[in-house]
């Protein structure tokens, strides 16, 4: 690689070489004075600083320039393909109608191993569920109360400020339950991986009926060309009809995974809609404003801009003038 | 026209109190008809998607 | 069909060299123009000035220019268009800055889970008459009585002009039935014993201070009487403090 670039390099060097040469002749027949003697000397200096400069920039970029990838494409797993969601435009908010299925497909399958423990039953209400909904689901949990008298904890039924339960107790539980695999917790997960939306949805209807032909999966793993390495724990989860819609919409794979995946976008960024609904706001008055302030410079500078200094030199002699002569007339 | 702008100018631009109050008042009249004008637009954009357009549906069900 | 082609290539040929004569002007007049540079980077041509008048060797410089092309509009007209583009100016800008200010100070309030878990719900009816229930409120301890009807005729009936700090029963409850307040003695912040004291109320083991059946301090070395937090009955049996 090194030999071949500084080869390219050296060609580089070749053709520059003679263009200066040529120049350095033009320049030499428009002087008249100049003899020929000290022209070659000029001519290789020039030309081996031109060659150290490229060619140090070239060793440069060689050492240290060059992407550097630590996996392999099987092992980064196959790229996603780009979905055009419509709550990524720009103006568009989430459908909210989209995050309440999303949120029962994610009760009724997900929920089994994943945990979503940054989402309080709280943020539901308003955004996909009434306040009675959300207090019935959050009751049907319990949670450790603050100590009592006696300095015992019991249990109580969920509120709404409780936070959505775990599957498991703790990370070593969720692995001896998973053959040694940590479902992640999913609050973050549409920012947490590469892709976002586009891969986990991928992931989610990216299982082959069968591997293919030669693709090596351990026992106890699943293939899965979009996850990193292929082997995934996970198993397919989704399938046709594996929940009922309230909303009568069809519960197709793809349907599912595209409701929880924009539901996990929304447990990632919850502030979304208000976000873009304030950036607009902040886009339009702003722009008003700099289109104002650029008026208002020029209005303010106008006198200074426009204004003409004239000087006159004393008629009298050639002295030279200075400011203190300055007069008028 | 003239007479409006002349008499405007007589009556507010040319005292600063009256001015610089005018400016606030203008300023919380603006803010006021921008916030219900660019939500009514974002609204319109979003129509169906936001929890308040399909709130309905649910909370009828409940009673 | 050959001709036309032939008619167009001579068109296009002759566009594409100018007739001789023509070159030849073109390059005279470009030479003319190089020569005319050459001369005003040379030689010192005068410069004509609007602001001047007379001479070179005797200038006017008091010559004022007419700008009259460059005005427009009426004066009114114009002035109120420059005060109504400054003023709209500074309004937009009052405007940024005043949700700036908000927006900072929506930030610095109290946050969603907090507020979420600054209010406790207590169903009222597990609470049997002539009963005390203490509950934990924003880590405080938050005593709730079912006073019964001789306790609320006590209370009411105290002549609280008097008292240390005069407060009258109807402005520390909602409901006569239910005395709801903070159970941090307003002395050194124990927690008071309930049922207990000379007046029927709270005893405060501490230093000794005595409340009556509203939470008023009556004697010892209490100074105020037990505050009573926010709250609110949303339904008959419920109570939500905070």
């Amino acid at each position: 690689m090194l030999a071949r670039s500084s080869l390219r390099a050296t060609r580089a060097f070749g053709a520059a070489r003679t263009g200066a040469t040529r120049n350095a002749q033009r320049n030499a027949s428009t002087q008249s004075s100049s003899g020929n003697a000290a022209g070659w000397k000029e001519n290789t200096l020039l030309t081996s600083s031109t060659a150290l400069a490229i060619g140090s920039v070239a060793w440069y970029y060689y050492q240290f320039g060059r992407p550097a990838h630590a996996m392999t494409p099987a092992e980064e797993g196959l790229h996603a393909t780009a979905y055009p969601w419509e709550h990524e435009k720009l103006i568009k908010t989430f459908d909210h109608g989209a995050l309440r299925r999303g949120f029962q497909v994610y009760r009724e399958v997900c929920s089994s191993c994943h945990s979503l423990s940054r989402i309080p039953y709280r943020t539901v209400v308003g955004t996909m569920m009434t306040t009675d909904e959300a207090k019935a689901l959050a009751e049907e949990n319990e949670y450790d109360t603050e100590p009592n008298d006696e300095g015992e904890i019991e249990k109580r039924p969920g509120k709404l400020s409780d936070y959505i339960p775990a599957p498991y107790k703790n990370d070593e539980a969720a692995r001896a339950a998973n053959n040694g695999a940590l479902p992640p917790d999913l609050s973050l997960i549409v920012k947490a991986r590469h892709g976002g939306c586009n891969y986990i949805f991928s992931l989610l209807t990216g299982y082959p009926e069968e591997p293919p032909a030669g693709a090596v999966v351990q026992s106890g793993l699943n293939f899965n060309p979009y996850f990193p390495g292929t082997g995934i724990a996970m198993a397919r989860v989704l399938y046709d009809g594996l929940v009922e819609y309230d909303d009568g919409t069809a519960a197709t794979t793809s349907q599912m995974a595209k409701d929880v995946v924009e539901f996990l976008n929304w447990t990632a960024e919850p502030e979304m809609d208000q976000r873009k609904r304030m950036g607009w706001k902040v886009m339009a008055v702003g722009s008003v404003l700099f289109a104002l302030s650029v008026w208002v410079k020029r209005h303010r500078w106008s006198t200074i801009k426009t204004r003409h200094m004239s000087y006159q030199a004393p008629a009298s002699g050639n002295r030279t003038p200075y400011p203190g002569q300055m007069h008028r007339r | 026209m003239a007479g409006f702008l002349a008499n405007f100018y007589g009556q507010i631009v040319k005292r600063n109190t009256t001015f610089l109050a005018s400016i606030f008042i203008g300023a919380f009249a603006t803010e006021l008809a921008f916030e219900t004008g660019a939500n009514g637009i974002w609204d319109q954009i979003n129509k169906g998607r936001q929890w308040k357009d399909i709130k309905q549906r649910y909370m009828e069900a409940d009673e | 069909m050959s001709l036309t082609q032939a008619a167009s290539t001579l068109v296009r040929h002759s566009a594409r060299q100018p007739l001789p004569a023509l070159r030849h002007a073109s390059a005279a007049s470009v030479q003319q123009q190089r020569r005319h540079r050459a001369d005003a980077s040379t030689s010192h041509a005068q410069f004509k000035s609007p602001f001047h008048r007379g001479q070179q060797d005797s200038p006017d410089t008091t010559v004022i220019p007419s700008f009259k092309k460059y005005r427009g509009g009426s004066e009114t007209g114009n002035k109120m268009f420059s005060y109504f583009m400054v003023g709209a100016f500074g309004g937009l800008s009052a405007m940024g800055a005043k949700d700036t200010v908000q927006n900072f100070l929506v930030n610095m309030s109290a946050s969603a889970d907090v507020l979420a878990q600054a209010k406790v719900e207590v169903d009222l009816a597990a609470i049997p008459e002539g009963k005390n229930v203490i509950i934990k409120w924003r880590g405080k301890p938050v005593f709730i009585r079912h006073r019964t009807s001789d306790e609320i005729k006590e209370a009411e009936g105290t002549d609280w002009q008097k008292l240390r700090d005069p407060q009258p029963d109807s402005a520390r409850v909602k409901k006569p039935e239910w005395l709801i307040m903070l159970g941090v003695c307003t002395h050194l912040g124990c927690v008071p014993i309930g049922e207990s004291g000379d007046f029927g109320g709270w005893f405060c083991p501490c230093h000794g201070s005595h409340y009556d059946i509203s939470g008023r301090a009556r004697k010892g070395p209490a100074p105020l009487n037990l505050e009573v937090p926010e709250y609110d009955f949303p339904e008959e049996t419920n109570l939500i403090i905070g």
